[in-house]
């Protein structure tokens, strides 16, 4: 790089001989201006870096603690127990859908009649609400006050009685009485009206008189649920004993800490007193070595005790899984049913394998810094501040990441190329000046007004749209979470449509104009010119497009945090394509949600920078892969 | 030199963060709503010249912030845990306590569910995922959508200890950002449940659940599990302008604006 | 007219009615998009515009834009009016008529005033990193067309600037938190404990101290800095290379410095392109949320950032509002209800309007240069 190399450097003339020093210093400033570029990247990579990579040794120590401390072995009951109560809970829906499903009709007449009154008191509580807390101001009981407010009131009732929700289940004559006696409510009365209270009661007697023939399977499901009992208190018992041991190590390894930054500080102060005092602190702060022995030793005491409860359990499970009906007659209870008896054996199976696992469960075994990686990228749970123990996973928030692209992505190809084809091939020039700035022009949308849109208006539009009884084929509706991939995905379409659309339009405009003209020649239609000729010449340059949209996606920050959902978990794929209506957590949404609230230089704040050096790889290697297929167009 | 030393004395100035303003951070429970309002009728009592920034991520976020001088007031709706306090301690910051109200977790659910209470226990099993379905206890049938404070917050973790016998949340709760959007998401969900400080009960479409027989009102607060004090942190030697919001917000006046955001003052109990 | 097609076929050719399908359903994508895009828009100009507008003159509700952020109270007094009030205006109420009961309060954060704090904090983030960014980055333009030659270093360049084109914005958060906040040297008497490396200067006790410059202003600008640069330096290197090479040959015959010859006969002439391209950066800078989250913005701050200054460089050093950030806010942390309307449509339409004025403004910009500047 030196000038010297550079011909016409070389010989100066000596015209340009006094301001040759002047000019190469003009020269190296430029230089080390366009140097910056690579210092930033530089500097990105390093501290990313240097935050980062400390995650992986204090992940290291945290499941070192939750080894020694006996943790470990309590989740390994744990997990059973939990299994046993999520099919307790399958059970128990089962049962309560197969008794709602054969009162439905009292059900539904209860329900119609309630979600009549229900949208009645939403549309007029605020007025009442108003009447009612004035008049028991008796303070100061200001008639014409009151007077607009009540007629504020009888205003808003006639409004919400002339727009009620359809009952299809009660006669007109029910439905007429109904609101007759919601019309002649006194603005006090707090009690429901008398035949939405006959509903549910006679609803409950419904209940009541089908819960007779199932009592065989309420006892059934009664002893199932109390068969776990005794693994369930041995599990809290052990819980308390582990948690009070992982809080002496954790105390101790604080100490310790403080006592290192009390000496740091001790010997930083300048002020005699203070740097006294600070030591005397540091001197009183050594921790003993916590004892773990004893505590894990009377926690390995447990182990028979454990292994008899899992024996228990096993046993009861195989004699209760002969116990439950075959199948039962309302289909939603029959589907449950049936997925209770699918995971049985694995559930039985589990607990065949646990006592060998309690058994082979050793407290001292090393925690290589290998399983922190590893449980890092294939972790499936981020748990992060609660009182158990800490994961840092990322399976759960790439899945959200990735789910979310998918949908972005599939709903911006063919409308991003689709329009970047009809621009630059069919549309008529006058079409091409209004459609393309306007297209361009949502890419100046700040992703952050997106994100707001979408939070309050789109997400509430969908849910509405999902109650339609029109629609209800489609998996997942009606929607549990207005806001959720499906939603976070249309807005994050609508973000990277321009990037695919105006990167594969430009794809378009450089294939030479030689290969649609000679194609024409050929003759060619438009149409087969477009798609046989043009768009396979252009390929690569639009599958980079497509590749940076998809990088454009990935990295969206604001409208996932808003938009998303923020549940950390992977999506229950067994819902097939109402997956995509689950809420879920993204990489760049964890970030943003928890960096700044984390305190500075703790395992946790590791983990983000982690998160945040794989998204910057993941986003690079995207975008090399996509510049790779733009020059092998130009070429 | 003379010109070099000012050079260097306008550079120092520009490290020191205005020292004038007052900033707070912490809790969302007390920064979204109450402190703001203490911070503006103290101003309109008289100290029109003191500044506030106002910063409400979560309690955990107190702390550091107060160690580092990054703040001067650092709200919490838990008490500092010992390592905190220690931390603080490393940096030359004693931080003293100032309880400044009690609340009141209340469980709320959508306005037009059918449940009006529920037991300690129930509240337990549907927190911690054992019941995945209100009509497992009775509610109309649909799978119960669970709304949480993020992991931040001191409000997550004290409902972890009073209400969930220490036990971690299920996966399938959502994470919020503050008490007003849980609201808000139970408003439009009427599977949802959620839980919120008692100033933000009353959202409209949301309804608060008796616990045990014990209605979530402030009479009631010393009866009702779930139950706490809020806090104020500041260092022992606090500025002038801290000091001076600090014994306003003791004060009569301070606690009744406390009253009136739906708070309950710390003298009432 | 003559089409010598119709002397060939007869008829319409085969495979007319697929080719129309075909160009139907493009054109129906194309026009979903725009659709949408017109909805979006109609939504928060409908919901938006009256709080800025006015029927009666000046048409302009200035309040809104020049009021500070504030509380929202919302009561009725004896009468039964109903009283929406930002919180120093309410205090004044109060001082007002002391003693007259007030009925059915409630308060809205955020929700009251204006948004002057939010557009000046954007303003300002986006003047400090644009100057930034335009001096590092038309610099290194010129290195890049005037002064490169093919080498390593050069192609390190090309690399770094298409990557850093390419990195997520909230990484470029982490970047910033990390180093401008965190790590950046300040020259101080009293170094922070955090301090990552302190070297002793000799004068008055000052240090050199690597502990960052807070969450602030300055960390704010230099981290958006960073993320526009590739941008600008993209746009401005087009720019100059749109420059004839007869300019340059003419000037060096003339015996001219290169310098010389930058400054006079290549950077006037693209200094116009180079602005203008700039406008479009500015709308990125001004609309980014994540990198500021937690190197600049801050939720509630009661004072506009001159306000109540010791020096004026604490300016530098505090931090501020920002428009994205104030919308997230109003997005995430408080309940839409309709007292919190105003407030939430309000600043998004002032929000995506001044992006619009700004991105159409380089538009139309561009094409009168293309039309002007013809070598």
């Amino acid at each position: 790089m030196s000038p010297e190399e550079n011909p016409s450097d070389l010989a100066p003339h000596r015209f340009q001989k006094r301001g040759f020093s002047y000019e190469r210093a003009i020269k190296y400033f430029f230089a080390s201006n366009a140097g910056l570029t690579i210092v930033i990247l530089a500097l990105i990579i390093i501290f990313l870096l240097k935050e980062g990579l400390g995650f992986f040794p204090g992940y290291q120590r945290e499941l070192q603690v939750y080894r020694i401390a006996g943790l470990e072995f309590v989740d390994i009951s744990r997990k059973n127990l939990t299994a046993h109560e999520q099919l307790t809970s399958v059970l128990n829906r089962a049962y309560y859908a197969e008794i709602n499903g054969r009162c439905i009709k009292q059900m539904r007449r209860s329900q119609e009649a309630s979600a009549l009154f229900n949208a009645y008191t939403d549309q007029t509580g605020p007025t009442r609400d108003l009447v009612l807390n004035n008049s028991q101001a008796a303070s100061s009981p200001n008639s014409e006050m009151l007077k607009n407010l009540k007629a504020n009131y009888e205003q808003q009732k006639a409004k919400a009685l002339a727009s009620l929700t359809a009952t299809p289940h009660l006669t007109q004559m029910e439905r007429r009485d109904l609101i007759e006696s919601v019309r002649s409510r006194a603005v006090n009365d707090t009690d429901d009206p008398l035949f939405v209270t006959t509903l549910a009661e006679e609803f409950t007697a419904a209940q009541h008189k089908q819960a007779e023939p199932l009592q065989a399977l309420r006892s059934t499901i009664d002893s199932f649920s109390s068969a776990g009992s005794e693994l369930s208190s041995l599990v809290s018992e052990m819980t308390e004993s582990v948690i009070a041991t992982k809080e002496k190590i954790q105390g101790a390894d604080i100490l310790e800490k403080d006592r290192k930054t009390l000496l740091a500080a001790a010997s930083g102060a300048k002020d005699p007193v203070e740097r006294e005092k600070l030591m005397t602190e540091a001197r009183t702060s050594l921790a003993d070595k916590p004892d773990v022995e004893g505590p894990i030793q009377l926690l390995l005491e447990h182990r028979p005790d454990c292994i008899k409860a899992h024996t228990a359990l096993r046993d009861a499970s195989t004699r209760i899984i002969g116990q439950l009906p075959s199948s039962l007659t309302q289909l939603e209870a029959a589907r449950l049913l049936k997925a209770a008896r699918h995971s049985w054996p694995f559930f039985i199976a589990d607990l065949e394998k646990t006592p060998a696992a309690i058994n082979a469960w050793k407290p001292d075994a090393p925690v290589p810094l290998t399983d922190s990686i590893s449980s890092f990228l294939t972790g499936k749970d981020w748990v992060t501040g609660g009182e158990w123990q800490d994961f840092y996973g990322i399976l759960p928030l790439a899945a959200g990441s990735l789910m979310i692209s998918i949908v972005a992505l599939v709903l911006a190809i063919p409308t991003g190329i689709g329009a970047a084809v009809y621009v630059n091939q069919f549309a008529s020039p006058w079409e091409q000046s209004v459609v393309k700035p306007i297209i361009e022009f949502i890419q100046a949308i700040p992703s952050v007004v997106l994100g707001f849109i979408g939070i309050l208006v789109f997400g509430t539009v969908l849910r509405d749209i999902s109650l339609w009884d029109s629609l209800q084929w489609i998996p997942g509706f009606p929607l549990e979470e207005r806001l959720n991939i499906f939603t976070a995905g249309c807005l994050l379409a609508l973000m990277s449509i321009p990037t695919i659309f105006s990167l594969a339009e430009d794809a378009i405009n450089n294939v030479p104009s030689a290969y649609a003209e000679a194609s024409e020649a050929l003759g060619a239609s438009q149409v087969q010119t477009t798609f046989r000729v043009v768009i396979p010449a252009a390929f690569s340059g639009i599958l980079a497009a497509v590749l940076l949209g998809f990088g454009r996606v990935i990295g969206e920050t604001m409208v996932v945090l808003l938009v998303a959902g923020n549940r950390i978990k992977i999506p229950d794929f067994t819902a097939g394509l109402g997956t995509f209506f689950q809420p879920c957590h993204t990489l760049t949404g964890i970030i943003a949600q928890e960096l700044g609230e984390v305190p500075m230089g703790s395992v946790h704040y590791r983990a983000l920078f982690v998160v945040g050096i794989l998204l910057f790889a993941v986003v690079l290697t995207i975008n090399a892969t996509a510049h790779r297929f733009v020059n092998k167009m130009k070429h | 030199m003379k010109t070099i030393s000012k050079f260097f004395t306008a550079a120092a100035m520009i490290s020191m963060a205005g020292a004038q303003t007052l900033s707070i951070k912490g809790s969302d429970t007390l920064g979204a709503k109450l402190v703001p309002q203490l911070a503006e009728s103290f101003k309109a009592s008289g100290n029109k010249n003191v500044k506030f920034e106002i910063a409400a991520e979560g309690s955990t976020t107190a702390f550091p912030a107060l160690a580092n001088g990054t703040a001067q007031i650092g709200m919490s709706s838990r008490k500092v845990k010992d390592d905190e306090r220690t931390f603080c301690r490393t940096k030359g910051v004693y931080i003293k306590e100032h309880p400044i109200c009690h609340d009141m977790i209340c469980v709320i659910v959508n306005k037009n569910s059918p449940l009006a209470k529920l037991t300690a226990d129930q509240v337990a099993k549907i927190f911690t995922g054992q019941i995945k379905d209100w009509s497992e206890i009775g509610g109309a049938p649909g799978p119960i959508s669970i709304y949480t404070r993020n992991t931040s917050s001191g409000t997550y973790k004290d409902w972890q200890k009073l209400a969930m016998g220490g036990r971690d949340y299920p996966s399938s709760s959502l994470k919020m950002a503050g008490n007003e959007q849980i609201a808000q998401e139970v408003a439009k969900n009427k599977n949802g449940i959620g839980y919120v400080g008692l100033a933000y009960s009353k959202t409209s479409g949301t309804k608060a659940i008796t616990i045990d027989g014990i209605e979530p009102v402030a009479a009631n607060a010393k009866k009702y599990p779930y139950a706490r004090l809020c806090y104020l942190y500041a260092p022992d030697k606090p500025s002038a302008e801290a000091d001076a919001f600090m014994s306003y917000v003791e004060s009569g006046p301070g606690q009744d604006i406390v009253r009136k955001v739906g708070f309950i003052p710390v003298k009432d109990l | 007219m003559f089409n010598p097609e119709n002397l060939i076929r007869k008829g319409l050719p085969k495979g007319h009615f697929k080719d129309l399908v075909v160009r139907f359903v493009l054109a129906g994508l194309t026009y979903v998009v725009v659709l949408i895009a017109a909805l979006l828009f109609a939504k928060i100009i409908m919901d938006g515009a009256p709080v800025l507008f006015k029927a009666k003159a000046p048409f302009v509700d200035f309040e809104f834009l020049t009021a500070k952020n504030e509380t929202l109270h919302v009561f009725d007094d004896a009468q039964g009016n109903r009283h929406q009030l930002p919180a120093s205006r309410y205090n004044d109420y109060l001082a007002k008529y002391e003693g007259a009961p007030i009925f059915n309060e409630q308060t809205y954060s955020y929700s009251g005033g204006g948004i002057a704090g939010p557009i000046v904090g954007t303003a300002l983030l986006t003047i400090g990193s644009m100057v930034l960014a335009l001096f590092f980055g038309v610099a290194a333009a010129i290195y890049l067309s005037e002064y490169a030659k093919q080498s390593p270093f050069i192609h390190a360049i090309r690399l770094a600037i298409l990557n850093l084109a390419g990195i997520p914005s909230i990484v470029f958060g982490l970047f910033g938190f990390s180093v401008f906040v965190l790590a950046v040297p300040v020259i101080t008497p009293t170094p922070s404990d955090r301090s990552l490396l302190t070297i002793p200067l000799h004068i008055n006790h000052y240090v050199m101290s690597f502990q960052g410059w807070n969450s602030s202003l300055m960390a704010g600008c230099a981290t958006l800095a960073c993320m526009i640069l590739p941008v600008i330096i993209t746009a401005s290197e087009e720019s100059l290379r749109a420059v004839p090479q007869g300019f340059r040959d003419a000037s060096l015959a003339m015996g001219a410095t290169r310098w010389q010859t930058i400054r006079k006969c290549v950077l006037p002439f693209s200094l116009p392109g180079i602005l203008t391209s700039s406008l479009l950066a500015i709308t990125r800078v001004a609309g980014e949320t994540a990198p500021i989250m937690f190197t600049a913005a801050v939720a509630a701050k009661d004072d506009l950032p001159w306000q109540g200054l010791k020096s004026p460089f604490d300016i530098l050093s505090s931090q501020v509002q920002a428009l994205p950030y104030h919308i997230y806010t109003l997005a995430a942390r408080i309940p839409s209800s309709e007292y919190t309307r105003r407030a939430q449509y309000g600043s998004v339409f002032v929000f995506l309007l001044l992006v619009a004025s700004l991105s159409v403004g380089s538009m139309i910009l561009r094409a009168k240069l293309r039309s002007k500047l013809k070598w």
